[in-house]
């Protein structure tokens, strides 16, 4: 199979990463929760990881929250960040995990910037929308449809000079371009684990730049008389077992994307994405594509997209089509009706995809596919 | 029991992040839970300090803006007695 759905999860992982988890599914008992041998052993995987972490993502290791995925992440924040009535500044790229749990709290949402891959644009709404007065802002680091790389840094400064508190979604980003807590003075940033830090699925981060709600209380293996969750991090927002072997796995991952060197898997799915849009081009689709673009390219067909994404799967090439969880980026795009098809490349990016994409789309005779399954 | 010393946390990572940063400056101790009589809220971890003078970890923990609880030493029967800070 020629994998290019890496937005979805990152596969096949690094052997490292199973290795990691069957070790600590054979070596570790629950961490925090004792003083024997196997609850050390899990209490130090589980740290080894925040250290690792840590490193990547200028953050002390208490800060790190781990999360079952990057939704997860974003509900804590965005309930610690939102109340019922708050105006929230979203940029026109958000998934569903950032719209739904907005919408579900009942947030004042403003939509700002919706051109594709242009910043400049991006950074004008964005500001106006602020402007006008905001109780929260949660935006994307990268689009899960288009791959176009938002101005994050910039409107981090944004948010803070008109003391905005923000929540970032790194999740296309974490793994793949810098991603700094310290730099950014976000309030939280989240991500999924099984993506660029090629851990499995299952894990996630959310770093925390301010103390959050709790999402779910219960026991921490930390001041047990107290019944209020305790007022320290990560404790605060980790209630109940934790996922030691998808924490260790994480952790090979992240040592895995840090020996690979962030710089070098960025170019590497860029340089991927380039030549994809121009082989996509040369086929005559629309191909959305821009400068800001990281290793994600969504193209339209000319046959219904699901029905492309069928074939290509029939033909041992992997795709997602459809709307990706990502409606209002459709939206901004002009592509709800159509959907679209999207190519996302990952850590063994490389012109042999492409190469093979080409082949099967050349062989493929999608003209003659009906707009049905 | 001469220069025994029990620094309490309330959370496990602060415990973990406390031990790395004294054993990186050569302070060896140990992770251990908390005695249960020592934990006024029940459940916590501690560091072991053995044989070394705990001013210095303490103020590396102050330095690295780590959180702790208390400072105990350790007495000839092993009885700990909290050190004001």
């Amino acid at each position: 199979m020629i994998y290019l759905d890496h937005g979805a999860t990152s596969f096949p992982k690094p052997p490292a990463v199973s290795k990691a988890m069957l070790r600590a599914l054979e070596t570790c008992a629950n961490p925090g929760r004792g003083g024997h041998r196997a609850a050390l052993q899990a209490m130090e995987t589980v740290y080894r990881c925040r250290e690792q972490a840590s490193a990547l993502f200028d953050c002390k290791p208490e800060q790190e929250v781990f999360t079952s995925n990057c939704t997860h992440g974003l509900n804590i924040a965005i309930r610690t960040l939102v109340k019922p009535g708050s105006r929230v500044v979203i940029s026109g790229f958000e998934h569903n995990a950032v719209t739904r749990p907005l919408h579900l709290l009942g947030a004042r949402v403003t939509v700002a910037g919706r051109k594709l891959f242009d910043p400049t644009d991006t950074l004008a709404e964005f500001e106006k929308a602020l402007s006008k007065g905001a109780d929260a802002a949660v935006f994307t680091h990268v689009s899960n449809v288009f791959g176009y790389i938002l101005p994050v840094e910039e409107m981090a400064k944004l948010c803070r000079r008109y003391g905005v508190p923000f929540a970032v979604d790194a999740a296309q980003s974490a793994g793949m371009l810098p991603v700094s807590l310290e730099k950014w003075g976000a309030d939280f940033i989240a991500m999924p684990g099984h993506k660029g830090l090629l851990g499995p699925q299952g894990t996630g981060i959310l770093l925390c730049g301010r103390s959050p709600d709790p999402l779910i209380a219960g026991g921490t293996g930390s001041v047990s008389l107290q019944q209020a969750m305790p007022s320290e991090l990560p404790d605060r927002a980790e209630a109940g077992t934790l996922n030691v072997p998808g924490i260790a796995g994480l952790c090979a991952g992240i040592q895995c994307v840090r020996r690979m060197g962030i710089g070098n898997l960025l170019s590497r799915e860029q340089r991927a994405a380039r030549e994809c849009v121009r082989m996509l081009e040369r086929k005559g689709f629309r191909v959305f594509a821009g400068e800001d673009q990281s290793g994600t390219v969504s193209f339209v067909p000319t046959c219904d997209c699901e029905a492309m994404a069928q074939r290509l799967a029939q033909k041992g090439i992997a795709v997602r089509a459809g709307l990706h969880c990502a409606p209002l980026a459709h939206e901004s795009a002009g592509t709800v009706e159509t959907g679209t098809v999207r190519v996302s490349f990952g850590h063994d990016a490389g012109s042999f995809q492409i190469t093979l994409l080409e082949q099967v789309l050349r062989e493929g005779k999608f003209e003659q596919i009906e707009n049905y399954l | 029991m001469r220069n025994h010393w029990l620094i309490t946390f309330r959370s496990v990572t602060f415990a973990q992040h406390a031990q790395k940063e004294l054993q990186r400056e050569g302070i060896l101790c140990q992770l251990q839970r908390t005695p249960k009589m020592l934990t006024s809220r029940g459940c916590g971890y501690c560091l072991r300090l053995r044989g070394v003078d705990a001013l210095p970890a303490v103020a590396i923990l102050q330095d690295e803006q780590i959180k702790y609880e208390k400072l105990y030493a350790l007495d000839e029967s092993g009885t700990p007695r909290e050190q004001a800070l």
